[in-house]
């Protein structure tokens, strides 16, 4: 007997078309795609084949001109603002390319934050202690444990990356969506951040979307998705498991 | 929670912000400080005409052929017959001219651009009547009273029948003195003349000062004895018995028991009754001590007013600091903006992000401004003299206005109703970028770098 993959998203015929005037740019064309738990996924692609922008949309950040998104069971673009926010802060985990941490907080109040937007004053007052010592047990062991203080303009380039995955793990969301992760940092430093990120994506069972040109790390996704001209190209859209 | 958090944090990061919160400070604090000044004006300014004038005037035209009584006696009994009235005194006035036997009368008489005033409105009083009607003894400061409230005169002068009592800039722009003698002229009515008028004139003693506190009083007014001033006007000698011919009363002011509750229940019926009795007719009038000054109160409310106005100004100058820094601040905090909504912040919780900032901004400057506006206020006369001492420059004329002291009463409405101003002026003008930056796309946002 073979059990069913937990589909964590599944995308179907999502449209992307930015309307410049009366110009009409269509940059996705209907993409299929579906993530199950745990997976590996790399999404690549030249520069303007939509990689970003279906990025974006999967993760609930631009609105896509047609089709659905589902995440945790629910089509995520029917959903009100207020509940999509909410999806958003408890099912996704973002790992931008240049950190985005928010400069005025210190290296462990960036990693609450997402707790923060979770919960209410009095909700983060009593539950503040716990926070402080996940936040800090995450630091810790991204190696961390001195630069707990420290405000972003303190902090490395590599440190300030893995404060962000730190932050993007904070509240145990089911999918990761890292875009370039490595794209602002050395070979080397890019390797440990990346040995992080997959380290916590094994020992969570994480679905992970990752956006990347870097073949080297396309390998070692479990499986590549190719995107040319806003489609994706060769390779079925969804994982094997399912196409089984 | 991250909404009161980072609004904080974001507040105390960005030093511009204190450009916006010194601005309401200012703002606030000069709305209170200003105000408390002219209501104290206001207030000192009403008190002084109140002092002057008591409640209800009746003016009574004296002229010949009025049906209603010469003496004063009746329309007095009848006015103090009124359980709500506390006391009443008859006053005759007349314009006079104030000369001395030295050059300076006629200095001021023959230039006119002189401040002097050599034109002075002389007023006849019953001294010991006025006690129960005005405030007046009370101003006799100079001229002392004894234990019954009797005014004392200088015993070196003794009490000479034709004396007066002028206010104290009169004294001081004739150079008089204690003892000093000046020479009172006008002119009456006189249907034995060719021109119907004739001249009189009387040489007065000076026996004390006044001070009413009110400029135009203290510079135009000198009283005397209403009987003396009866016989001079109709030309008999001190000594003489009071023609039965001579105009006696032009005016009857009364005082009030309850004046703020009963003043216009009391001049409308009080009126209506003495008119009734024969007592007044249709040439006289029956008002209230703030009708009779309400051109001067009512410019000074004005200016108040006017004050309010402008110095709001200044709340809006503040508000649109508030604005500019908020928008600054919202184009620097694209990225951050982008990543809360990246996080699950909703575009109502960046709004009030941004609003809870313009908050901050509102509180701090609003209560710090209105805790030093109101302490200066209390505090603004020994802090002025502190000023004019130390810079050797005198910023408040006490002579001018004749306060010993500037005058400030802070009113808790009035701060209140400032607090509240500041709080919306601040968080209109902070509604404006808040409302930018919840419509900000996330993804542009993002994708700046």
């Amino acid at each position: 007997m073979t059990s069913v993959p937990n589909v964590v998203l599944k995308a179907r015929a999502i449209r992307k078309v930015f309307k410049t005037g009366d110009t009409e740019l269509e940059i996705l064309h209907g993409v299929d795609l579906d993530l199950v738990a745990g997976e590996r996924l790399a999404l690549m692609g030249p520069s303007g084949a939509g990689k970003s922008t279906l990025l974006h949309v999967l993760g609930l950040l631009e609105r896509p001109t047609a089709g659905t998104v589902d995440i945790d069971g629910r089509d995520a673009w029917s959903l009100t603002t207020l509940e999509r926010a909410a999806l958003r802060n408890r099912h996704l985990g973002f790992v931008f390319q240049f950190y985005h941490l928010v400069a005025e907080l210190d290296a462990v109040e960036n990693v609450m934050l997402p707790a923060m937007i979770a919960q209410s004053s009095s909700e983060f007052r009593r539950s503040k202690a716990a926070h402080l010592k996940k936040a800090r047990d995450l630091l810790a062991s991204f190696g961390l444990s001195e630069r707990m203080k420290h405000r972003p303009t303190q902090l490395s380039g590599g440190e300030r990356q893995r404060v962000a995955l730190a932050r993007a793990l904070f509240l145990d969301p089911p999918l990761l969506i890292a875009d370039e992760p490595t794209g602002n940092l050395d070979r080397d430093t890019g390797e440990k951040v990346l040995e992080l990120l997959f380290r916590a994506q094994a020992e969570r069972s994480l679905s992970l979307l990752l956006v990347t040109h870097d073949e080297r790390l396309a390998e070692r996704c479990g499986r590549v998705l190719r995107m040319e001209a806003g489609r994706i190209a060769g390779a079925k859209a969804e994982p094997a498991s399912l196409a089984r | 929670m991250y909404r009161v958090f980072l609004s904080w944090r974001f507040l105390r990061r960005r030093r511009t912000n204190l450009i916006g919160v010194f601005g309401i400070f200012l703002a606030v604090g000069a709305l209170i400080l200003i105000l408390s000044i002219m209501t104290g004006f206001l207030e000192e300014t009403r008190r002084s005409a109140r002092g002057s004038l008591s409640d209800l005037i009746l003016t009574l035209p004296p002229y010949k052929d009025a049906r209603r009584p010469r003496e004063p006696g009746p329309i007095l009994e009848a006015i103090r017959a009124d359980p709500r009235v506390e006391g009443a005194s008859a006053h005759l006035g007349w314009m006079c001219i104030l000369t001395r036997q030295d050059e300076s009368s006629l200095r001021i008489l023959i230039d006119s651009q002189s401040s002097e005033i050599a034109g002075i409105k002389l007023t006849g009083v019953d001294a010991n009547d006025e006690k129960g009607s005005t405030e007046f003894l009370e101003s006799l400061d100079r001229v002392g009273r004894n234990k019954d409230g009797e005014i004392e005169y200088d015993s070196t002068v003794g009490r000479p029948r034709a004396s007066v009592v002028v206010g104290e800039k009169v004294m001081a722009y004739h150079r008089l003195r204690r003892g000093s003698f000046i020479t009172l002229m006008t002119a009456v009515p006189d249907p034995g003349s060719d021109t119907g008028w004739s001249a009189k004139k009387r040489e007065f003693v000076v026996a004390g000062t006044f001070r009413s506190g009110e400029n135009e009083i203290d510079l135009e007014r000198v009283y005397v004895d209403r009987e003396q001033l009866a016989r001079f006007l109709a030309g008999a000698s001190e000594d003489d018995p009071v023609p039965s011919d001579a105009i006696l009363f032009s005016e009857v002011l009364v005082k009030l028991k309850d004046y703020s509750g009963e003043a216009e229940a009391v001049r409308e019926e009080l009126g209506a009754s003495l008119y009734k009795a024969g007592l007044i007719d249709e040439s006289c009038s029956l008002r209230t001590w703030e009708e009779f000054r309400g051109t001067l109160l009512g410019a000074i409310e004005n200016e108040r007013v006017l004050m309010g106005i402008m110095l709001s100004l200044i709340l809006v100058v503040a508000g649109f600091t508030i604005f500019a820094i908020l928008s600054m601040m919202v184009t620097e905090k694209r990225r951050d903006i982008g990543i809360l909504t990246a996080l699950g912040a909703t575009p109502n919780g960046v709004l009030a992000l941004f609003l809870l900032i313009g908050f901050w901004d509102a509180l701090i400057g609003a209560i710090s401004g209105a805790v030093i506006g109101t302490w200066m206020a209390i505090k603004i006369d020994p802090f002025e003299r502190w000023l004019s001492d130390t810079f050797g420059v005198q910023i408040f004329n006490r002579d001018v206005y004749l306060f010993d002291s500037i005058p400030s009463v802070v009113t808790p409405l009035a701060v209140g109703l400032i607090v509240l101003g500041a709080f919306v002026c601040t968080l209109v003008f902070a509604a404006i970028p808040a409302w930018r930056a919840a419509h900000l796309d996330p993804v542009e946002a993002l994708r700046n770098d």
